[in-house]
């Protein structure tokens, strides 16, 4: 039984779920290659004051997605993964401050608009869309992570998780 | 800053007239345009005098006046505010889980695999997929993409990191289709279910109906464990006859996992006890208390102890219960079909291994239902298996022979009034020797062997075994099997029952497995209703009927479960107006109190035996003085 080191065979999910009663709430898991855990990191419902919608207008959202929330989650895990992927197009924003690639999953034909052009990284398993610069790097990631049979199944675990957070927080302040 | 405005205020408005020749009128233009252009302050202007034309004043002397003047108006101040706009407050929480090295086992990759990763990459010359191959590919996830089974923390679970730990594992399916455990079967969606069950649970009861695989899911959720480090020794205690069908079927869903099987001289099971190279063992119930001593005062500790029919420590007063219940141990786990046998007293029994003290026999039916809830997963073959062959029953309602009858009506009335004349010395013993005895005459004659039974039988055997079918035969008396087996000789049959030695028994279900001229197998309740797989088997009888439905649907299940090879007819065999109908009746009710618990299990239910007072029921007994007694 060969122990594999966490930092070099790990993969990111960042997701935000947004509700109008509570907000917005992002959600970071690192997994292993077999799809375990390794990490999970979720916000508190954070809430744009009435001045930052204004100010923010359209761009709010990507702000948030792609700036606020996912820059400071992303900081807080200890492990750097080879990848880190995300269903929503303004988190490949993520990637002009980070080392790690970031990828979109699920749009294969490339129908949603994003800050930068993207390319298809083919995959037999996994639909996703990257920028050109990590083509070779996502590459070798996916060949590394081959075991990970699922890139959309780990964003349903994200989201379960943070209801099981927002209920324990609100079991609590009962 | 303020402002001067210059009003003006004509004396007299100038009426308006249409021009006659379509000209313009160029004094009335200058003095209209005078009179709106206000000037500014500083700039001197005196009232505007102006004379009327020869147009359209021209018919009044009177000269136009306008008076200017000044007026000072106030205006707010305007003023830059800054808004310092701050940056969206996040605040995060984080959770770390330990990665278990025993999951890096990573699976030998097959050429398919490799040519897979052969296949993957990214880049330029893929830019844009082609839409109909990326269509296809959507398409062929989508088909992948079927019922994930997630892991559910239970309600007992409390800290929120524990919580997570387990709602951010990955699906149990992908655990097998990863190929970080290989399973020799797909299992069926309810066995992950079940496995999903067993995996967070520090006390539970598997109580699946026979046949549904509790103990393949059982050992999957046990190699689970051990190899995501979260237990390292499992105790397994099972009913001896049982022993060998454990470690058959560890062999088939654990086969990397090491087993230790406790036997042997008093030393060498000490040996075995403490052996950590082991992390499985399987003990039998008597052993536990032959090694009682070693067990509780041994130091021994296991992260996990199974009961496998878990029904035999639902006495909480038997020594069997009393040591199960402290075995020093993290996780209790009871398997059992029947949870309930005769009350719901028995389940308190077994949560007191579980959880000592969480219910207790003074709860209502509804209370208990509500509190046991969590910890209890049943699911029928109704309920789950959509494609399970149907199980269908036929009552064989006989006539005792004339032999039988005539017999039978002499032994109950004598043995009702000997009954009646005990007055307060009669016992429940004295009622079931009688019901004994009826129940065996019912089978045979004793004194002239007839058999209206054993004739049915022969018929349908006839039957089977023209048409290459097998058949099992369970009695609950072996003088009963040895009085049949005389006109059962041309079906070769071969006997599964207490006589038979425990190391000839695996020997006689090869036999009857493989032996295309061995159509039947006779069988005691006691011996033959747990444990073993004869699913190749189309037909079950019940030469007599156990005390207990639960037992009855037990050995029913040898035949009817996962792998069935098709329907299974159970014939239930029941002698018209005796002491076996008069058993049936009541036993049909006991089913009723085991709906009340398991409410949301439809389907076939399992249900207790009889009680004292239900036995005493069964003949009318009264004093001469009319007193109903028992």
């Amino acid at each position: 039984m060969a122990q594999t080191s966490q930092s070099e065979l790990s993969i990111g999910f960042y997701t935000v779920e947004q509700s109008d009663t509570l907000g917005w709430t992002g959600g970071y898991l690192v997994l292993n290659h077999g799809g375990r855990p390794l990490e999970f990191h979720c916000t508190l419902p954070v809430r744009p004051t009435r001045a930052h919608e204004i100010l923010y207008g359209s761009t709010l959202r990507a702000h948030l997605i792609g700036e606020r929330i996912g820059g400071i989650l992303i900081k807080q895990a200890r492990v750097q993964p080879l990848l880190i992927c995300s269903d929503q197009p303004e988190a490949l924003r993520l990637a002009d401050h980070l080392d790690t690639p970031v990828a979109l999953v699920g749009d294969p034909a490339g129908r949603l608009e994003t800050h930068v052009p993207t390319i298809a990284a083919e995959h037999p398993k996994h639909a996703l869309r990257i920028e050109a610069r990590f083509a070779t790097r996502v590459r070798q990631s996916l060949e590394q992570m081959a075991d990970l049979p699922d890139f959309d199944e780990p964003f349903t675990r994200i989201r379960e998780a943070i209801r099981e957070a927002q209920q324990g927080a609100t079991a609590r302040a009962a | 800053m303020d402002f001067l405005r210059t009003a003006t205020h004509f004396t007299r408005r100038p009426k308006p007239i249409a021009a006659t020749d379509g000209d313009s009128v160029p004094g009335v233009q200058v003095a209209e345009r005078a009179a709106s252009e206000p000037s500014l302050a500083g700039e001197a202007s005196p009232p505007l005098e102006i004379v009327a034309g020869p147009s359209w004043f021209a018919g009044e002397d009177r000269a136009l006046r306008v008076d200017v003047e000044t007026l000072e108006v106030a205006l707010p101040e305007f003023r830059a505010i800054p808004v310092r706009l701050r940056d969206i407050p996040v605040k995060t929480t984080g959770f770390q889980f330990p990665e278990s090295p025993a999951w890096g086992l990573r699976k030998k990759k097959d050429d398919n695999e490799r040519s897979d990763g052969e296949h993957a990459r990214t880049g330029e010359a893929t830019a844009e997929c082609d839409p109909a191959r990326a269509a296809e590919q959507a398409a062929a996830r989508q088909a992948v993409r079927k019922k994930l089974t997630r892991l559910r923390p239970p309600r007992d679970i409390v800290k929120l990191q524990d919580r997570l730990y387990y709602l951010l594992q990955p699906p149990l399916e992908q655990l097998v289709g990863s190929g970080e455990l290989t399973f020799p079967f797909e299992p069926f969606p309810y066995q992950f279910d079940g496995i999903a069950f067993l995996f967070p649970r520090y006390a539970a009861v598997l109580a699946d109906e026979m046949g549904l695989g509790k103990t393949m899911q059982a050992i999957s959720t046990m190699r689970m464990l051990l190899f995501s480090g979260e237990v390292s020794s499992i105790l397994l205690v099972c009913p001896k006859p049982l022993v060998t069908n454990w470690q058959r079927e560890l062999r088939v869903w654990a086969p990397e996992v090491p087993v230790a099987i406790i036997e042997g001289d008093a030393n060498r099971r000490e040996w075995l006890w403490r052996n950590p190279a082991a992390p499985v063992k399987i003990a039998n119930y008597e052993l536990l208390m032959r090694d009682r001593e070693l067990i509780l005062e041994g130091g021994l500790h296991f992260d996990l102890v199974a009961l496998d029919e878990a029904q035999r420590i639902k006495n909480r007063n038997s020594t069997t219960s009393e040591i199960a219940r402290a075995i020093p141990r993290t996780r209790s786990w009871a398997l059992t079909g029947t949870p309930v046998e005769n009350s719901p007293e028995d389940l308190v029994g077994i949560f007191e291994f579980l959880s000592p003290g969480y219910l207790t026999p003074d709860m209502n039916l509804r209370t208990i239902a509500q509190a046991a809830g969590d910890y209890i997963l049943r699911r029928t073959k109704d309920m789950v298996l959509d494609d399970m062959p149907p199980k269908m029953y036929r009552d064989a309602d006989l006539d005792l022979t004339p032999e039988q009858w005539a017999t039978y009506e002499k032994a109950e009335k004598e043995g009702v009034v000997d009954l009646q004349e005990m007055e307060q010395e009669l016992t429940i013993q004295h009622v079931f020797e009688l019901v004994l005895r009826l129940k065996q005459i019912c089978n045979f004659d004793p004194v002239t062997g007839a058999s209206s039974k054993l004739e049915r039988l022969v018929a349908d055997m006839e039957e089977i075994a023209a048409s290459g079918h097998k058949a099992i035969v369970f009695s609950q008396w072996v003088n009963s099997i040895d009085q049949m087996r005389p006109a059962l000789e041309r079906f070769n049959p071969v006997e599964y029952h207490g006589r038979i030695p425990h190391k000839k028994r695996d020997g006689v279900i090869d036999r009857f497995k493989n032996d295309p001229e061995c159509s039947m197998i006779l069988m005691s309740y006691g011996a033959g209703s747990v444990g073993l797989n004869l699913q190749f088997c189309q037909y079950v009888f019940l030469f007599d009927r156990w005390w207990n439905p639960a037992i009855e649907d037990q050995a029913i299940n040898r035949a009817h479960r996962i792998g069935a090879a098709g329907p299974v007819t159970v014939t239930r065999m029941l002698a018209m107006n005796t002491i076996e109908q008069r058993i049936a009746d009541v036993l049909d009710m006991k089913r009723q109190m085991f709906d009340a618990i398991f409410s949301d299990a439809d389907g076939p239910k399992a249900a207790g035996g009889l009680t004292r007072e239900e036995i005493f029921s069964l003949f009318n007994l009264k004093t001469r003085s009319g007193k109903k007694i028992g």
